[in-house]
């Protein structure tokens, strides 16, 4: 170290002195310490108010580190280290429209030649042959022709004022009323609604018509608007047509059909929010004001809804400029907020460290509680009606526990739920997590990872052709797999790409009814959940259970208790939070640091405060900028 | 001919065989402990206490508030907009599995740059220009007069220096001589320049005085 800088500390002494100054002569050390501690526990750099903390002399570093422990850049901190491992954002290519739930809306004449929105589902069921599962009003009356995932064609004409009153309705919606559940709604936003949450900004084109005026009421298909809760399967008793008839007049596509469950439950009641009921129910709506469904501001696959920050590096309260986003990114975005926030109060309340992958508990606002309350319900059941699921019996969240004082408008309000359900298990279960890692095997080898350190590499062995399924024995692919599918198999139950919980009842681990059959292979609707290469004469393996039916009955909960009962796992979350506080991969050198912190942890019965306040107190962390002896010019 | 002859000979002849022998021991000149200690490098700031940061020396505005101020209406293209400095300035992009920019790079220096100088013109204005009470003024808390000596400099040097690095100047050997050099050579070309500022000499001393902190390494590692 220079001579001068040794010197400077007695300068500012002796000057000190020398204008009386009363301010604790500190070293460079010093300051650099008390920096890295507010970047670190304040989330900013120190002010010169906090400097003048420093220099008192009954400055005390523990009592300061005290003080600043509970705060909430202290939490977002530690929620960084696990943001930024488990990269909690889904991307893009993931698209959150159910069309159950998501209102889409195409531009028309109307009457007075004037242009109008009217807004409807796709796949809904009518009554009306010409438009049973199309858009509510035929392209001969609108002079648009509709196709899923195409623009309209042709050009709009004006729609006859009977056709418009005997299809679609006026309704004052919740995205604009405030007080959508009442008989007439009067608080539109940004009229007589003005004290609305400043997260939820409807965009400009959901607040407009067409022609600029602001939108007073919306008008929808007739069937979207029903608001009941639970409807009827429908029938229709068609047949098939011939083989290359032309659909009938004037229809652009074929008459929807019977399925083999609606015929054998014909009339039947149906649950309203189940996924099922826009494609088999004529009386199934998207309830009051239409709570139940996402509007979208075109007839795209993925319409553009809400406004929303592309980023919130510093938190929500501090958001950054808003910009128009899809019905997808809502959604998406909320996600990554729950677990934020979960994230949040689980550093802020320094509660148990393992609850991060065992807890009941969560934390929801509007947008998430009406996800829950409709579009997650909504996911459920194509595939598995085969099985006789027609609803989402065990879902990851229970019904039940979304806070029904909740409305979707209320952005900024976060409640706690403390108990999702038998599924819940932390992160595990959020939709954030379950989309993030859409496989088996991504799930297992993320949690494998973050939270046991440990990684998998592939062995030097030779890959020779086989025909072996079981990638536990398979040469070349056991070194991994022999771990890694056991783990995968606790996730067995929760479908991929949608989620959705797989009932026992429903769906045993060995199913008879997905043996093989004479011909070798078992039936068509068996493939998506039981795998063919481990079914036999006598039943089918559930997809992923293979490797322990034990692990795949446990579920995430067993994942989740077998993970934070490993000794890895204290040490692991010690190691990952030491190294981002002292800003490097920890070495063997750091054996004996991450020992000791790692019995602070422990004995802490899993609580991050006394541990980060170990590290902030250890030389390690007082000493991180070792190689800095200088100060630059 | 013959040269070339010669040539072809030694490349088809048989390999010379060359027998390895061992190196030679080195000769030992002296002997020192070796130290096996962890050394560790300065650390990047993160991008997320860059940013609150400069929120609060902007004067504790939100984001949009800081954008607009920093982007003002008089043309001078101080900022763009906050989305166009996230990815530069570091921030991880979970949606595409982008990490968090551990160390700085070309990109991530010019945006320190364009940062620095839009929080320096707006504070010079908001402090400088306004003459706000010194109790109001975030960045430069103190008088500017326009006849000031290397003391008189030194003084409101600190403010500065304590605002944007944490530590008086005292501490950094020689840094109150070198940044009263740059100062009095701004305001010494602001007094002759032909073309006008809208900043007076001495508020272009400070503004520079302020660029340079907010540029330091020191601001953006710790």
């Amino acid at each position: 170290m220079s001579r001068r800088v040794l010197l400077a500390p007695l300068l500012l002494l002796i000057t000190s002195l020398a204008v009386g100054d009363t301010r604790q002569v500190r070293t460079l050390a010093d300051y650099r310490d008390f920096r890295s501690l507010s970047i670190d526990l304040a989330g900013r750099f120190p002010t010169r108010d906090d400097l003048g903390t420093l220099e008192r002399p009954d400055f005390d570093r523990n009592a300061w580190i005290d003080t600043h422990l509970g705060g909430p850049q202290y939490a977002a901190r530690l929620t960084r280290i696990y943001m930024d491992l488990l990269r909690l954002e889904v991307s893009s290519a993931v698209q959150v429209t159910p069309p159950a739930t998501t209102l889409r809306r195409i531009q028309l004449v109307g009457p007075d030649k004037k242009p109008i929105y009217v807004y409807y589902r796709r796949q809904q069921r009518r009554t009306r042959e010409a438009t049973d599962g199309e858009f509510c009003m035929t392209s001969a009356e609108t002079g648009v022709e509709l196709t899923p995932g195409q623009p309209p064609k042709g050009t709009a004409i004006e729609i006859k004022k009977e056709v418009l009153d005997a299809n679609t309705v006026v309704v004052r919606p919740w995205w604009l009323y405030r007080d959508y559940v009442e008989l007439t709604p009067a608080k539109r936003y940004g009229a007589e609604w003005t004290d609305f949450d400043p997260s939820y900004v409807p965009s400009d084109k959901l607040r407009k018509e067409a022609d600029g005026s602001p939108t007073i009421e919306v008008r929808v298909c007739r069937e979207e608007a029903q608001s009941r809760d639970t409807g009827s399967i429908y029938v229709t008793g068609r047949v098939p047509p011939p083989k290359g008839a032309t659909p009938p007049a004037p229809r652009l596509r074929p008459l929807p059909l019977d399925d083999g469950y609606a015929k054998a439950h014909k009339g039947e009641p149906i649950s309203c929010r189940d996924g099922l009921a826009v494609s088999m129910s004529v009386d199934c709506g998207c309830g009051i004001g239409l709570q139940h469904c996402m509007p979208g501001d075109s007839d795209g696959n993925d319409p553009g809804a809400f406004m929303l920050p592309a980023h919130s590096p510093v938190g929500l309260d501090a958001s950054l400029p808003l910009t128009a986003q899809s019905v997808s990114v809502w959604y998406k975005y909320w996600w990554t907020q729950e677990v934020e926030h979960f994230l949040s109060h689980l550093f802020s309340d320094d509660r148990d460290f393992r609850e991060l992958l065992t807890a009941k508990y969560t934390w929801v606002n509007g947008p998430l509680a009406q996800y829950y309350r409709s579009t997650a319900p909504a996911g459920c059941c194509g595939r598995e009606r085969a099985f006789g699921l027609i609803e989402d019996k065990e879902p990851l969240f229970a019904q039940v526990s979304v806070p029904t004082s909740l409305f979707a408008h209320d952005a900024a309000t976060w409640l706690t739920v403390a108990d999702r359900g038998p599924q819940a298990s932390g992160i595990l279960s959020m939709p954030v997590f379950l989309a993030k890692y859409a496989s088996r095997r991504a799930r297992a080898a993320v949690v494998y990872n973050a939270f046991l350190c440990k990684s998998f590499a592939s062995s030097d062995a030779e890959l020779l052709p086989s025909t072996e399924p079981n990638l536990m024995i398979r040469p070349g692919c056991s070194s991994c797999h022999a771990t890694l599918e056991p783990l995968a198999a606790y996730f067995s139950r929760v479908e991929e790409s949608t989620s959705v919980y797989l009932p026992s009842a429903q769906f045993p681990l060995k199913n008879p009814n997905c043996k093989n059959q004479k011909n070798g292979k078992p039936a068509g609707f068996c493939d998506a959940f039981y795998d063919p290469a481990f079914t036999d004469g006598a039943a089918g393996t559930m997809r992923g259970a293979y490797a322990s039916a034990e692990n795949a009955e446990a579920g995430m909960l067993g994942i989740a208790r077998a993970v934070t009962s490993s000794p890895d796992f204290a040490s692991c979350a010690v190691s990952r939070v030491t190294a981002s506080l002292i800003g490097r991969p920890l070495s063997s050198d750091d054996d004996a640091l991450v020992r000791t912190l790692t019995d602070v942890f422990v004995h802490a019965s899993y609580r991050m405060k006394p541990l980060v306040v170990a590290i902030l107190r250890s030389d390690a962390y007082r000493n991180v900028n070792n190689r800095r002896n200088e100060v630059a010019p | 001919m013959r040269f070339s002859l010669l040539l072809i000979l030694a490349a088809c002849g048989p390999p010379s065989a060359i027998a390895p022998t061992a190196n030679a021991p080195l000769q030992e000149i002296a002997r020192t402990q070796e130290d096996t200690t962890t050394k560790q490098d300065l650390r990047l700031v993160p991008p997320e206490v860059y940013i609150r940061s400069y929120l609060q020396l902007f004067g504790g505005l939100a984001p949009q508030d800081v954008q607009a101020k920093a982007r003002g209406s008089d043309g001078g293209q101080l900022f763009d907009t906050w989305d166009d400095y996230l990815a530069a300035l570091g921030l991880p992009d979970y949606k595409l599995d982008l990490p968090r920019a551990s160390q700085t790079n070309a990109i991530m220096v010019a945006a320190f740059e364009r940062l620095a100088v839009a929080l320096c013109d707006r504070a010079v204005e908001r402090d400088l220009k306004a003459k706000p009470p010194l109790t109001e003024r975030v960045v430069f808390a103190f008088d500017a007069p326009e006849a000031i000596d290397e003391a008189g400099f030194a003084t409101r040097f600190d403010v500065l220096h304590r605002t944007f690095l944490g530590y008086p100047a005292a501490l950094a050997p020689g840094r109150v001589k070198d940044f009263h050099g740059l100062y009095s050579s701004i305001v010494s070309h602001h007094q002759t320049a032909a073309k006008k500022s809208r900043f007076t000499p001495t508020e272009a001393g400070w503004a520079a005085v302020c660029y340079g902190l907010a540029r330091h390494p020191e601001f953006h590692l710790y």
